[in-house]
């Protein structure tokens, strides 16, 4: 097998992926970095990010008042010491990202300009239009491109972690042109492969979005933490799942249900102004706005559509010239896709599965449990989003963070030598084998998208919006029901160059494992948080049992084992998410509580 | 009329190097429905039909172009072409023009991705500036002069529309020129001449005779045709002024 | 990136013959390109009456006569008809040829551009008629 040596390794080129890799080629240029990646750059899936990037900017805003904002929003689930260091990051890095190219969109007088976005109670998300990821990733991809040191192995599909006496030493990937496997050593291992979000029927992800360097991590016993909370986003696209960017709704955007009534103000996030409000309406959190959609279908008050109940985004009163300006890539998007005209006529949306909020375990440096592993981005979990993302801060998390994993790999990585070399090459022959023994011919076996479609709606049914104990159980069965076939799953596609169907199987894999994390971590939370909403007698949120991170380790083909961990609570006490009218008297109140406390 | 029909017919240009010497063409009968995307068509294939049949897909929104095909002669993104403006069919699915198919719908994007390493696509400031000092100020009305260049997606529809890079490969090619033009008409960049050569060279702009089909094809609206022929002046006044400037002189 | 591996033929290279009548884009192209020809026929057949002046009236008569036949009038038609689709399909393409102009504000539109050279061209023509007109009367 052929082998490469590298000094930092990193799996992904995404936003964080390329963030890390350019943070490690700064900070010491004499290491190499093998950049891995399944996709060239540009196609990962952080280019369909729309919205925008979170950093406090303006004078009267605070460092306080993002941290603030991010921990109630993710429900008090958040590491609160990782949030402190993110907000106070967040603009400086937004500066850096400038500073190589990123055309943000700016105000009259030259500087970035800021929008609101749901959950943040003051204006600080920086935008380019609306493709900030596109923006953002291209800026990276390009300025990465600066660097000598490092080397990209695009089109390659990481089967494997190499660890070897108690250390991660390297990775296996296939070079997907020719189906060769790669040894690819390395002293430090990023990940930075994205989310799960495939793993649900409907979803605003791209196809690879498929859980890999979770699944990964999770095989060689590293806990995934928090994976019960999956995002939903409220305004997506009926039948695709594609993302209308919350930027409509910050721009001012309604959600009518079938009477033509902004019915959010039913559900503690009224009242209906008829400008935008911070924190208000339609600028609530995330859950709460897929979750009053839910309550809206049970009550009848939805649309039907041809591809199930939808509700109205109303962008009409906006008028065509600010549509094309602020909004121009969503118009194309209802136009072309819908042939709704947006400036005409409102866009039917439902929520969709859009970001997972759990992860790989990392620690405020992105180290894993596992030494010489490091996770940064949508893979992992560091501790900003708790059990409720905000929107904007995922974007600027993969800068903040991307730097850090970057700069404490090559740091690592100074200071180890490489694996055994004979004994890497074993590991590495051994994970060849096991996936070829995957993906060989078996007869009588499923197709890979018979085992897909069964997981993902099972997962839509049980660990959906809304969830209870029976219908969780009922998935979990089933994912081990279907892990059983997968044993034998049917790939007919035997060739050793661009054969594609055999990496759909070992995804479908990747994705079974991550799913069965998802779900019994789920039913295990016999609580509601954030986006965890249960229906079943645990109604409420439970900080005296609950106000714990869930901590899901491999059990192979048994259930995983559910474990807590401790939640790092250092200025901010628990208290009640409160948005809307309800949410400033809250806060005045708390204000006055703090000032008197200090 | 569409509710009448239930299927369409699908042919696909398929290449398995490793079991026949050229391309061959596969039909294939696919339910229809009236919101279905080729991509969905080609999914369907994959899914039910053939797993063998390959192709590069992911964001299904038209900006991760991976998805560059195509579909009834004319270069195209499969996830945002529906099949219901291709009806009766069959709809004829080809790899992207003018590159070399590698597999099925998959053609070789290395040269392509060699090719935009080569331009220095990125910001060489005109003056530094600290973080501390903040971002670079850029009104809106510098912003918007790299608006459309900035928005390619790499997707490579413009060089299955150009016959200059089908006849001669070495053409840098109308996306990457687009790049190129992108970060020296930026206001903060200072790298004009850095990125001089490229244009300047035979595989630069003068490959180029305004054909503009890669403006009429792109699906971001880019146009990079414009790119390479407002740089034609700009190479034109390079050469010349050479003649006036002393040796070593720099813009 | 590896391409013939061992046992497997390398990436297909499609041949480009004939490829200017694959799609009606590329088929107006060439008429485009073609029409230069007939600038340049008319070119000749101008610099052909220079000459024909510089060697005395008769032989400029000569040509003027010559300018009148038949054939003559045929080929002046095709080359009429050529120089405006020269004309259409060089004004198509020429504000792919310009940088992004502002005018007070905003961006100075293709179809202003392409407006522009008709109008030019019109006016022009009208110049050279009323000179012509004069010149005779």
């Amino acid at each position: 097998m052929d082998v490469f040596k590298a000094d930092v390794a990193i799996v992904g080129a995404g936003g964080a992926g390329l963030r890390a890799a350019i943070a490690v080629a700064e900070a010491d240029p004499s290491l190499t970095v093998a950049l891995v990646s399944k996709v060239y750059p540009m196609r990962s899936h952080t280019v369909a990010a729309e919205g925008g990037a979170a950093g406090v900017t303006q004078p009267h805003d605070s460092l306080d008042a993002h941290f603030h904002d991010t921990v109630a929003g993710g429900d008090w689930l958040c590491e609160q010491d990782v949030v402190d260091y993110f907000v106070a990051q967040a603009h400086e890095e937004l500066v850096q990202i400038e500073h190589w190219g990123c055309p943000w969109s700016r105000t009259a007088d030259g500087r970035a300009n800021v929008r609101a976005f749901g959950g943040m109670k003051i204006e600080r998300t920086w935008f380019a239009a609306d493709k900030t990821g596109f923006h953002m990733l291209h800026t990276l991809f390009q300025t990465s491109i600066k660097y000598p040191s490092i080397r990209r192995f695009d089109e390659h599909f990481c089967v494997d972690l190499v660890v070897d006496d108690g250390r991660v030493r390297g990775v296996v990937a296939i070079d997907i042109a020719s189906g060769e496997f790669r040894l690819i050593q390395a002293k430090a291992v990023i990940i930075a492969t994205g989310g799960a979000g495939r793993v649900f029927r409907e979803n605003t992800n791209g196809g690879i979005v498929t859980g890999d360097g979770m699944a990964l991590a999770y095989r060689h016993g590293v806990p995934l933490r928090d994976m019960e909370f999956m995002q939903y986003h409220p305004t997506c696209m009926p039948g695709t799942g594609l993302l209308f960017t919350e930027a409509c709704r910050g721009e001012g955007g309604f959600l009518l249900n079938k009477d033509g009534y902004r019915y959010l103000q039913d559900y503690g996030l009224g009242p209906a102004t008829p400008q935008p409000r911070n924190k208000a309406m339609e600028l609530g959190p995330r859950d709460r706005l897929s979750q009053a959609y839910w309550h809206e279908k049970q009550k009848g008050r939805t649309i039907s559509g041809p591809h199930g109940e939808v509700v109205h985004l109303d962008l009409r009163h906006l008028g065509e010239q600010k549509l094309r300006e602020r909004l121009p890539q969503i118009y194309e998007l209802a136009l072309i896709y819908l042939g709704v005209d947006p400036a005409r006529e409102p866009i039917p949306v439902l929520p969709a599965v859009h970001y997972t909020m759990g992860g790989i375990t990392a620690d405020i440096r992105t180290a894993a449990p596992l030494p010489g592993l490091y996770s940064v981005g949508e893979c992992s979990s560091v501790g900003i989003h708790g059990a409720n993302r905000l929107g904007s801060n995922s974007l600027t998390e993969l800068l903040v963070f991307g730097k850090v994993a970057g700069v404490e790999a090559a740091r690592d990585a100074v200071s180890t030598q490489h694996g055994n070399p004979s004994a890497l090459a074993k590991l590495a022959d051994a994970a060849r084998e096991s996936v070829l023994s995957v993906v060989a011919p078996h007869d009588g076996g499923d197709r890979i998208a018979t085992l897909r479609r069964e997981m993902a709606q099972s997962m839509e049914d049980g660990c959906g919006i809304y969830r209870s104990g029976s219908t969780m159980q009922a998935t979990c069965d089933k994912l081990a029901e279907l892990k059983q076939r997968y044993r034998r799953v049917r790939v007919d596609d035997s060739s050793a160059g661009w054969n594609t169907e055999r990496l759909l199987a070992l995804e479908l894999g990747y994705q079974l494992d991550v799913a069965q994390a998802i779900a019994h971590s789920a039913l295990q939370r016999k609580e509601s948080r954030g986006s965890h909403q249960r229906l079943d007698g645990y109604e409420q949120r439970d900080d005296v049992n609950y106000l714990q991170h869930s901590l899901a380790t491999y059990q192979g083909d048994d259930a995983p084992r559910i474990g807590y961990g401790p939640v790092k609570i250092t200025h901010l006490p628990p208290g009640i998410r409160a948005y809307g009218e309800a949410g400033e008297h809250y806060d005045a109140v708390s204000h006055a509580e703090e000032g008197a406390r200090a | 009329m569409p509710e009448a029909v239930k299927s369409v017919e699908l042919e696909v240009l398929r290449y398995r190097p490793e079991q026949e010497d050229a391309p061959v063409w596969q039909r294939y009968r696919v339910p229809y429905s009236h919101d279905m995307s080729v991509l969905q068509a080609l999914q369907h294939v994959k899914d039910e039909l053939d797993g063998s049949l390959s192709f590069r897909w992911s964001c299904r929104m038209a900006i991760c172009g991976s998805c560059g095909m195509m579909i009834n002669g004319k270069p195209a993104l499969s996830c945002e072409t529906f099949v219901r403006d291709l009806l009766p069919g069959p709809v004829r699915i080809e790899a992207l023009a003018h590159l070399p198919i590698e597999r099925d719908l998959i053609v070789s994007v290395d040269g392509f991705v060699k090719k935009l390493e080569g331009i220095k696509p990125y910001l060489i400031p005109k003056e530094p500036r600290t973080l501390a000092q903040g971002e670079y100020l850029q009104t809106p009305e510098q912003l918007e002069r790299i608006e459309s260049f900035s928005s390619c997606i790499n997707c490579m529809l413009c060089y299955a529309a150009c016959p200059q890079f089908g006849l001669n490969p070495d053409f840098i090619g109308p996306g990457v020129l687009a790049l190129l033009h992108r970060y020296n008409d930026d206001s903060r960049d200072g790298g004009r001449a850095q990125r001089m050569e490229v244009l300047n060279a035979e595989e630069g702009v003068w490959s180029c005779t305004a054909v503009g089909y890669c403006s009429e094809v792109c699906p971001k609206h880019v146009d990079p045709a414009n790119a390479v022929n407002q740089n034609k002046v700009n190479s034109a006044k390079d050469y010349f002024l050479r003649f006036l400037q002393p040796k070593g002189a720099t813009r | 990136m590896s391409h013939g591996r061992p046992g497997t033929r390398g990436p297909y290279v499609r041949p480009m013959r004939g490829w200017w009548r694959r799609d009606p884009f590329f088929v107006r192209y060439m008429v485009r390109e073609a029409t230069a020809l007939a600038v340049l026929v008319y070119a000749i057949v101008l610099t052909v009456g220079v000459v024909r002046l510089a060697q005395g009236e008769a032989a400029f008569d000569g040509w003027l006569r010559a300018l009148r036949s038949p054939a003559s009038l045929l080929l002046h038609a095709v080359l009429l008809l050529s120089m405006v689709v020269h004309a259409h399909s060089w004004f198509e393409i020429m504000p792919k040829t310009m940088p992004i102009i502002f005018v007070g504000g905003r961006r100075l539109a293709a179809r202003t551009i392409q407006r522009a050279g008709w109008a030019a061209t019109v006016a022009v023509t009208v110049v050279v008629f009323a000179l012509a007109l004069w010149a005779r009367g």
